[in-house]
């Protein structure tokens, strides 16, 4: 009882901190914007009813085995002479006078037994039953409360460590997903439970972050057209019943002429409408009313008798708030979706294979949002090749000067302009000759080719030469001729900015 | 005092026991000052019936001690000073040929062995083939001479010293013959305040003299009535359970060895050693005035009645770790068994 007492408090206060797990967040930290994401906050609130559940299996383990020991005889007995500190007295005395095995006990006694017999007696006269084996609710009560509140603490911690603020996408996909659970809990057929299926699956791909944008898009999608779907197959079921009694008996409030006239109600009523003002007309009232109103949705006009109720199928829609909230939902999620597609580029947008030359960011226009075509300057990968594709991205000696223009490629730094392409260098100018200018300037990448090192086979070592002549007049590259295509490739190198003026 | 048990209750058994026990303490007590732990162990080997090896420096009182309680309990005592020459026949007696009324006989004359009380003084230092000689007798309680068998009197004890200082020309008792002795009682040099008592008892003109607890004659079979009591001391099956987990968590690849064991010994302890528990334990009950073992009485026996049993090995010497100490995490992480 003792231990089952200790187990309780801890057990439920875990099983119920993980039931009202969502209750609790709404009324913590859900109202200061924060959220757990739906898989971590099932995940601890499994982790709670499931520790509850470990904590009140073994509560009952232990609280077996202490009623199996109290129903053993020598069991009981060293458990009373815990309890008087008799010094295996009681003990010794129940294994000699075991029911259980009376012959074997009998063979074991000495003498000296008729002592053991009248001392474990004196023993038992000083026992009081009640005071001894008092149930005690206080202490084991405290004691557990001690470990509900290791629980309540342990759980605060795992919080405090998966509370987020959420994302866009999850606070979307949390709106989607009520609005689901709103039409499932409504659902009058097999669509609505369908179009409450798609949601939440476009739910859940809005918060996927592994799923493409371009999934995220078909489901949200999807959902729309479920949503489009169901809204539409209300209406029609709806028009249907309202063309066949869309008789519209519009009765006069005040001047008490009578008027009859057919409508053509699309709404949610049956069409029978009452109202109106003033002799024979009748100006029938945007009710958005479902089901058997008095005039129902009638949105059109009720005139002489002959009224005829119109209504089309997006006034329709527009008068049910949970489909207009629904695709509004959907919308901004569709939304989500471009958006995150936007930021993300992923694996598919290469550089070079985008051919909006306008990709790059303009100043102002989201600063936050980087361009899917602006390939990352650090990336090794994005450096200039050798080759085909690599020609394109080198700077054009003597080179065409509208290329400046910066045109937001992602061929190079777009800061700085288009490169110039490349054209081979050939010699060094002799002093004072002029060659063609290389426009080079505040160019990002140079190309050089080194010279092989001399070999030395005697292994001399290696000298700074610090008193080789410095240039005093700047180098100009001439033209080289063509490499040949068996031979390595090029080294190239940044062009640390120091030396950037150097270069002409 | 001394009554045969038939006559007296059990409860005035126990109670005998406990008396002639505590007045055999006081009796030593006159004469040996201190060491009233190794006075208790004496006497409790006496009454378990195993003999009882003493380790400590020369001059500490051991045979004065041993002499103390034989004449205490009315025993008659011997003493043999172990030495490299002495032969087995020195200690357990030859045949002596002999005449009377002109027939020349042999006869065979009982060596000191042949005493209720045997006091060997540093056994290491008589050869193994001697050694081997006393410990038959202490084991079989009998000594075959020339192919005659003759039973020692019981009561029979032999209380063996050894000098743990002086090594050379020695002869260690081996691990199996040390396996023999109940207890291994290890005697201290004195506190100052006992020394000073030392001093004045024996340096003055004061004699104290012992008042035995029993006449000769009758003292034997007192003593015998006295170790059947302790016998009779009842054991519940979770005790000995317990003793058999102390026996096995001090083996080497035991049932519930701890590491330490299995780290620096190489041999643990023989069910002689389990014995040797049992009726230490037992005597501990008695002197607590129960006719019942408890897990206190066992833990109380456990250092006297192992440490000797034990065999460490290399890496225990050189690390200095002692067999009492291991016995001491033994007794600490072994849990008592309730059913």
């Amino acid at each position: 009882m003792r231990v089952m007492l200790c187990a309780v408090a801890p057990a439920l206060t875990a099983i119920v901190l993980g039931l009202l797990l969502g209750t609790i967040g709404d009324l913590t930290w859900g109202q200061y914007g924060y959220w757990l994401a739906p898989d971590s906050a099932i995940a601890l609130s499994l982790a709670l009813i499931g520790a509850g559940l470990v904590v009140l299996a073994m509560g009952l383990l232990m609280a077996f085995r202490a009623y199996r020991r109290a129903n053993d005889f020598v069991a009981a007995a060293a458990e009373l002479d815990d309890l008087l500190e008799c010094n295996q007295e009681i003990v010794t005395f129940a294994n000699l006078a075991n029911p259980a095995v009376p012959e074997r006990s009998r063979a074991r006694r000495t003498p000296l037994f008729p002592v053991l017999w009248r001392r474990a007696i004196a023993l038992f006269g000083g026992l009081d039953l009640r005071r001894e084996f008092r149930l005690e609710v206080g202490a084991p009560l405290k004691r557990s409360s001690i470990f509900a509140g290791v629980v309540a603490l342990a759980m605060l911690f795992a919080t405090l460590g998966l509370v987020r603020a959420p994302t866009p996408e999850s606070r979307e996909a949390a709106k989607l997903r009520a609005i689901a659970q709103e039409i499932a809990k409504t659902a009058t057929s097999s669509d609505d439970t369908a179009l409450a299926g798609k949601i939440r699956a476009a739910a859940d791909a809005l918060e996927n972050s592994k799923l493409p944008p371009a999934e995220k898009k078909k489901r949200i999608e999807d959902a729309m057209r479920q949503a489009e779907k169901a809204a539409e197959k209300r209406n029609n079921s709806q028009s249907g019943k309202n063309r066949g009694t869309g008789k519209s008996n519009a009765q006069s409030g005040n001047g008490g002429g009578k008027s009859q006239g057919q409508g053509n109600s699309s709404g949610a009523g049956t069409g029978e409408g009452k109202s109106g003002t003033g002799s024979g007309q009748n100006a029938g009232g945007n009710n958005p009313s479902p089901g058997k109103g008095s005039t129902g949705n009638n949105s059109g006009k009720n005139d002489g008798g002959k009224g005829t109720a119109k209504n089309d199928k997006n006034d329709q829609n527009k008068g049910d708030p949970s489909n207009v909230k629904l695709q509004n939902e959907l919308a901004k999620a569709e939304a989500q979706a471009e958006t995150a597609d936007a930021k993300n580029p992923g694996p598919d947008n290469q550089p070079g294979d985008d051919k909006n030359q306008g990709g790059a960011n303009k100043p102002g226009d989201k600063p936050d949002q980087k361009s899917g075509s602006q390939p990352d300057p650090n990336r090794p990968g994005d450096l200039p090749k050798p080759g085909a594709n690599g020609d394109r991205n080198i700077p054009a000696a003597g080179g065409n000067p509208k290329n400046n223009k910066d045109m937001g490629s992602n061929l190079g730094d777009t800061h700085l302009g288009e490169m110039p392409t490349s054209t081979n260098a050939q010699r060094f100018l002799k002093p004072g000759e002029k060659g063609a200018g290389v426009d080079i300037k505040d160019a990002r990448y140079v190309m050089f080719r080194l010279p092989g090192a001399p070999t030395s086979s005697s292994g001399g070592k290696t000298v700074l030469d610090t008193d080789r002549p410095k240039a005093t007049t700047a180098y100009v590259n001439a033209p080289l001729a063509p490499t040949s295509d068996d031979a390595p490739p090029d080294e190239r190198q940044l062009v640390p900015p120091r030396y950037r003026d150097m270069i002409h | 005092m001394g009554a045969a048990p038939q006559q007296v209750s059990p409860d005035q058994r126990v109670a005998d026991f406990r008396k002639i026990f505590s007045r055999a303490e006081s009796e030593v007590a006159r004469v040996i000052v201190g060491h009233r732990e190794v006075v208790r162990k004496l006497l409790t080997a006496l009454f378990c019936g195993g003999h009882i090896l003493i380790e400590g420096v020369p001059g500490l009182g051991k045979t004065l001690m041993v002499k103390a309680a034989s004449e205490t309990l009315g025993l008659s005592f011997k003493r043999i000073q172990f030495t490299p020459d002495l032969m087995p026949s020195d200690i357990i007696g030859t045949q002596v040929l002999t005449e009377s009324d002109g027939l020349r006989e042999f006869q065979f004359k009982p060596g000191p062995i042949f005493a209720h009380m045997v006091l060997g003084d540093e056994i290491n230092r008589a050869t193994p083939k001697t050694q081997s000689a006393v410990l038959e007798a202490m084991e079989e309680h009998q000594v075959t001479v020339f192919g005659t068998t003759y039973v020692l009197d019981p009561p029979y004890i032999v209380l063996a010293t050894q000098n743990p200082i002086e090594l050379e020309g020695t002869y260690p008792l081996p691990e199996a013959q040390m396996d023999r002795f109940i207890f291994k009682v290890v005697m201290g040099s004195p506190k100052p305040d006992e020394l000073r008592e030392i001093l004045n008892r024996t340096t003055g003109t004061a004699q104290n003299k012992i008042q035995p607890l029993f006449e000769p004659a009758r003292a034997p079979q007192a003593i015998e009535d006295l170790k059947g009591l302790v016998r009779e001391v009842m054991v519940a099956e979770p005790l000995e359970r317990y003793i058999i987990s102390v026996i096995g968590g001090c083996t080497p690849g035991g049932p519930g060895a701890i590491p330490e064991v299995s780290q620096y010994l190489r041999f643990g302890p023989s069910p002689r050693g389990a014995q040797a528990l049992i009726l230490c334990a037992k005597v501990n009950a008695l002197l607590a005035g129960r006719v019942s073992v408890s897990y206190d009485d066992i833990d109380d026996a456990i250092v006297p009645c192992l440490r000797h049993r034990l065999l460490l090995n290399f890496q225990a010497e050189a690390e200095s770790v002692s067999s009492e100490s291991i016995l001491e995490q033994v007794i600490k992480r072994l849990k008592k068994p309730r059913t």
